[in-house]
C-alpha cells in the first residue's frame, strides 16, 4: 500500500498550497480512497471520517490505480466528448496523450493548465480561465481508447486487446452516425457543470492541431447511485438502476479488468456509452399502471412491484390473482436482473441529458446511459434482451453508441496514459 | 460576430467604442508609439531578479559537437515545480539546452531570455517524454532560463567571453520580414485598384455578367490584407459592411450593396453606378492611407490569426458573400493572406521555435491542399459556389481545418513581439 501512501501525501501537500490551511491530509487521503474502489475501499474503513467541507472543495485522487470516474461515487454533472485524431503520426499522438495526463492532473486538483492572464500582453492564456477559483468539484476525468485508435494509422494493432471492437447491432437501435464511436473519450463528472465543462474544452483545446471534437453529451442530472447515494430519478420520473455495483467484491469480479491479453489494460475497465432519447411526450401521455408495468417499480417509492421499499428483492416468481407475474416477465428489472442474467451485472453511471427540440419537433432529451465492466460482452448480453423485448422499448431509441477501452490510472506524475505504446 | 474581432490587434489605449464593422482605431498608425510602453509593462512580472537554482554553481558547461551542452531538469519537489540548471554559465558561442520535465504536471515550456526577449524555446515539455533539446547562439552577457509555472520562475545564466556583437539576427530578420510584408501590402492594394476600377467600368457599361465576374476578381485582394484594411475604422465599415451591420439612419456603401445589384437583383441603376464610383474613391484613399505604412512582427503575427478568424466568423457561415455565394474565394484569400504574414515572418520564427514554425508550416499545406479540392474552373471566381448544400456537408470539416491552424498560429505573436 505505500505507493497509496505516498499518494494521498503529495496529495495533502499540494492542497495546502492551493487551497490554504483549511484543507487537510485527512480529507484529502478519504476522499481518495473513497475514489479508488477495490482494496481501498476497505481501506477506507479505518480512515477518519471526512470533516465536512465545502463540496466545492471536494478532490479525487487522479493517481492511482484505477482511473477515477468509474467507481467514484457520481456527481451531480457530466460532459462526455468523443474525439478523432486528425494527426496520423504516432508522435503526435503520443503528444496528445502526455500533454492531457499532465494537464487531467492539474485540473482535477482545482488548478488551471497554465496561465490564464499571461504578463506578455502578446500572448494567448494558456488556461481559458472560467473555472477559476471554483475549487476542483470533486472533477474526474476518465480517459477512454476506441477500437479505431488500433486501426493502421498509428502502428498500435498489436497493443489493441481482443475484447476491443466496435459494440455489434442490436435490437431497438436507430443509431445516428453523428453520436457514434470515437479514437479517444473523456468522460468528466464535477459537481459544478462549469468546471467539468472547462475540462473538456481545455483538453480539446490543447489538441486542436492534433485531434478534433466528434460529439459531445452534456449530462445535467445524475441518473445512477453509488455506494450511500440515493438512487435518482431518470427523465421519466422512476428510479431506475437501484440495484447498481456498489462493493468492492463487486467491482472486482465484475468491472475491473484483470488478466487482459494487454497488460495496459489490468485495472482498467471497458466503458459502454449509449445516447438514448426518450420519447418524452408519448411517455407523458402513458397511464401509470402501464408505467408501472413498463419498468416493474413503483414511481414514487420505487419499490419493486412485490415490495414495499425501493431496496426490497423484486420477487420475480410471484403472481397475481390472476396468475400472471406480479412484475410482468418483459418488464424493465426482471429483464436487467442478475438473477435472470446468469449473475451478469455492469456498473451504471448515466446521465440525464436535453439537446432542445429533435428535428421533428419532440423534446430531444433521455439517458446518457454509461456502463463499465471487465468485458463488453457484459453489456452486449443485457441490451441483447433488453433490445429484444423490454417494454421500454416503445418509449426509447438508441441513437449513439460507442464502446472504449478504459487503461487502468496512472501511478504517479511522470506517467501518462498509453506511455505503454511508444516505449 | 463583429468583423472589428480580425483587425490588426494591437492594446487600444484609447478604449472608444468601435464600429460594428471596423477596425481596432489606430491599431497601425497611432498603435504604434504605444506598443512598446505596453509591452514593456507588461512583462514586468518576469522581469524579476533571476535566482534559481543550479546544480554546480559558476562551473561552465563543457563543450561538445561544437555546443556547450546545458542540461535543463524540471521536478516536482515537496509539491512545487522546480527548474535546475546543471552548469550555470558557458562561455561564448553555440549552447544547447537538454529539457526534461520528469513530473512537473503544471510546466510545460522553456524559454532563454536576454532581458525580455525570447532567444530559443522549448514548448512541450510534458513530463514522461523524453528529453528535447534547442540550440541558440549566445554572446557574453547575463541571460535568463525562464520555466512559467515553476518556483522560481527565471534561472540567472551566465555567457562569458565576447560580448554579444550588437546586431540580432532574429531582430534583423524580422525587421527584413515587416519590410517584406509592407510591400505585399503595397502590391495586393495596387492590384485592388485596378480591378475596382475594372469593376466601375463593367458597372458603367451596363453588363452584369461582366460585373459579377469583375467583383469576383476584385474580392481577393481585399481579402488577402483585410487586418490592414480593417485598422481604418472609417474606411473598412464603408468597404466592407454587411447589410446587417448597418447602423440604423447610415448610408450602405462599398462592395457589398454592388454585390447585391448584380447578383441578387441583377440589375445595374444609377445608384449602383453611384456605389461603384464610391468605392473606387474609397480605394484610392485606402492606397494613400497603406503606402509607406510600418508593422510590427506582432501585428503580422496577429493579422495571421485574425484571418483566419474571419475566415470562421463570416465566410464559413457563407454570409460574407450572402448574394454572389463566393465566399470560398473570399476564404481562399483570407488563408492566403494568413500564409504570408506567416511566411515574412518564417525565417525570424525558425530561429526562436522550429517545431512550432515546421508545425505551422505543414498545417498551411494541409489547409492549402484541402481548399485545392474546391476548385471549379466553370465557377465565378474560380472556386465552387458555396450553397447551402455544400455547406451542409462540407462546413464542418472546413472550421476543424482551419481552427488546428489557428491553435499553433495564435501562438507566434508572443514570440515574435519579445524576439
Amino acid at each position: 500500500m505505500s505507493s497509496h501512501e505516498s499518494t494521498e501525501t503529495s496529495d495533502g501537500v499540494s492542497r495546502r498550497r492551493f487551497f490554504g490551511a483549511g484543507a487537510t491530509v485527512s480529507a484529502a487521503g478519504a476522499l481518495a480512497v473513497g475514489a479508488a474502489g477495490g482494496a481501498l475501499v476497505a481501506n477506507s474503513l479505518h480512515a477518519e471520517p471526512a470533516p465536512s467541507e465545502p463540496i466545492s472543495e471536494r478532490r479525487y485522487a487522479f493517481y492511482d490505480a484505477h482511473q477515477a470516474g468509474i467507481a467514484t461515487p457520481p456527481q451531480d454533472h457530466l460532459v462526455f466528448m468523443s474525439f478523432d485524431l486528425t494527426t496520423q503520426s504516432a508522435t503526435e499522438l503520443q503528444l496528445v496523450l502526455a500533454k492531457w495526463s499532465a494537464a487531467m492532473a492539474q485540473m482535477c486538483a482545482g488548478e488551471p493548465v497554465g496561465n490564464v492572464e499571461p504578463a506578455r500582453e502578446q500572448a494567448v492564456p494558456v488556461d481559458t480561465g472560467e473555472a477559476m477559483g471554483m475549487g476542483p468539484q470533486g472533477l474526474t476525468l476518465t480517459l477512454g481508447f476506441g477500437p479505431s485508435l488500433f486501426d493502421q494509422r498509428f502502428g498500435l494493432a498489436k497493443f489493441k486487446p481482443k475484447l476491443l471492437k466496435d459494440l455489434p447491432a442490436m435490437a431497438g437501435e436507430s443509431l445516428d452516425p453523428a453520436y457514434v464511436g470515437g479514437d479517444l473519450c473523456i468522460q468528466a463528472c464535477a459537481y459544478d457543470p462549469q468546471v467539468a465543462y472547462h475540462a473538456v474544452r481545455n483538453l480539446a483545446r490543447m489538441a486542436r492541431t492534433q485531434v478534433k471534437t466528434r460529439w459531445t453529451v452534456l449530462g445535467f442530472g445524475r441518473a445512477s447511485a453509488g455506494a450511500n447515494q440515493s438512487t435518482p430519478r431518470n427523465l421519466m420520473g422512476f428510479k431506475d438502476g437501484t440495484r447498481n455495483i456498489t462493493t468492492p467484491e463487486d467491482l472486482q469480479e465484475h468491472v475491473w479488468v484483470e488478466d487482459s491479453d494487454q497488460s495496459w489494460m489490468d485495472g482498467g475497465s471497458y466503458l459502454v456509452a449509449r445516447k438514448i432519447h426518450m420519447l418524452i411526450e408519448t411517455w407523458d401521455a402513458d397511464y401509470i399502471a402501464d408505467q408501472h408495468a413498463v419498468f416493474g417499480r413503483n414511481k414514487t417509492e420505487g419499490a419493486p412491484l412485490t415490495g414495499k421499499q425501493e431496496h426490497d428483492t423484486p420477487d420475480f416468481k410471484a403472481t397475481g390473482t390472476d396468475g400472471k407475474p406480479v412484475i410482468p416477465a418483459d418488464s424493465h428489472i426482471a429483464l436487467a436482473a442478475h438473477e435472470n442474467n446468469g449473475g451478469t451485472k455492469i456498473l451504471r453511471r448515466g446521465y440525464n441529458f436535453t439537446d432542445g427540440i429533435d428535428s421533428v419537433g419532440r423534446l430531444d432529451a433521455g439517458l446518457f446511459f454509461l456502463s463499465f465492466q471487465k468485458d463488453p460482452q457484459q453489456f452486449i448480453s443485457l441490451q441483447s434482451k433488453l433490445g429484444a423485448s423490454d417494454r421500454l422499448n416503445e418509449y426509447i431509441r438508441h441513437v449513439g453508441s460507442a464502446l472504449f477501452a478504459v487503461p487502468r490510472g496512472l501511478p504517479e506524475a511522470g506517467k501518462y496514459f498509453g506511455q505503454e505504446f511508444f516505449s | 460576430m463583429s468583423k472589428s474581432r480580425s483587425a490588426l490587434r494591437l492594446p487600444d489605449p484609447s478604449a472608444t467604442p468601435r464600429p460594428k464593422s471596423g477596425a481596432l482605431r489606430s491599431a497601425v498608425i497611432t498603435g504604434l508609439g504605444t506598443l512598446t510602453v505596453l509591452a514593456l509593462a507588461a512583462c514586468g512580472g518576469n522581469s524579476g531578479a533571476a535566482t534559481g537554482t543550479t546544480g554546480s554553481s559558476g562551473d561552465a558547461a563543457p563543450v561538445s559537437n561544437g555546443a556547450a551542452q546545458v542540461k535543463v531538469t524540471i521536478q516536482n519537489v515537496d509539491g512545487k515545480a522546480v527548474c535546475v540548471l546543471d552548469h550555470s554559465s558557458a562561455p561564448a558561442g553555440p549552447v544547447s539546452f537538454e529539457v526534461s520535465n520528469k513530473d512537473a504536471s503544471g510546466v510545460s515550456e522553456v524559454e532563454l531570455l536576454s532581458d525580455k526577449r525570447i532567444l530559443g524555446e522549448r514548448e512541450n515539455v510534458i513530463p514522461g517524454l523524453k528529453p528535447s533539446s534547442f540550440t541558440v547562439t549566445l554572446g557574453g552577457g547575463s541571460y535568463q532560463l525562464y520555466c512559467p509555472g515553476s518556483e522560481p520562475e527565471n534561472t540567472a545564466f551566465t555567457v562569458t567571453g565576447s560580448a554579444a556583437s550588437a546586431g540580432n539576427s532574429v531582430a534583423e530578420q524580422l525587421k527584413a520580414g515587416t519590410d517584406g510584408y509592407a510591400k505585399y501590402v503595397d502590391g495586393q492594394v495596387d492590384s485592388l485598384v485596378g480591378a475596382v476600377d475594372e469593376l466601375k467600368a463593367a458597372i458603367d457599361s451596363g453588363d452584369v455578367n461582366a460585373a459579377q465576374l469583375a467583383y469576383a476578381k476584385a474580392r481577393p485582394f481585399y481579402e488577402r490584407i483585410e487586418p490592414v484594411a480593417e485598422s481604418f475604422p472609417d474606411l473598412d465599415p464603408a468597404l466592407d459592411l454587411r447589410i446587417a451591420d448597418v447602423q440604423p439612419g447610415t448610408k450602405w456603401t462599398g462592395f457589398h450593396p454592388i454585390e447585391k445589384d448584380i447578383f441578387e437583383a441583377k440589375t445595374i441603376t444609377a445608384n449602383t453606378k453611384a456605389l461603384a464610383a464610391g468605392l473606387v474613391g474609397n480605394i484610392a484613399k485606402l492606397k494613400s492611407l497603406t503606402a509607406g505604412l510600418k508593422y510590427k512582427a506582432e501585428e503580422l503575427a496577429n493579422g495571421a490569426s485574425g484571418l483566419l478568424e474571419e475566415v470562421q466568423s463570416s465566410k464559413i457561415t457563407g454570409e460574407e458573400e450572402a448574394y454572389s455565394h463566393i465566399d470560398l474565394v473570399d476564404f481562399v484569400a483570407n488563408i492566403e493572406g494568413s500564409q504570408q504574414s506567416f511566411e515574412y515572418l518564417k525565417p525570424a520564427l525558425s530561429k526562436i521555435d522550429a517545431d512550432l514554425t515546421n508545425t505551422i508550416s505543414a498545417k498551411f499545406d494541409e489547409v492549402t491542399k484541402a481548399l485545392d479540392g474546391y476548385k471549379d474552373a466553370s465557377a465565378i471566381g474560380g472556386y465552387k459556389i458555396y450553397d447551402a448544400a455544400l455547406k451542409a456537408s462540407d462546413a464542418k470539416k472546413l472550421t476543424q481545418l482551419i481552427q488546428s491552424l489557428q491553435a499553433p498560429l495564435s501562438k507566434i505573436a508572443e514570440k515574435v513581439a519579445t524576439a
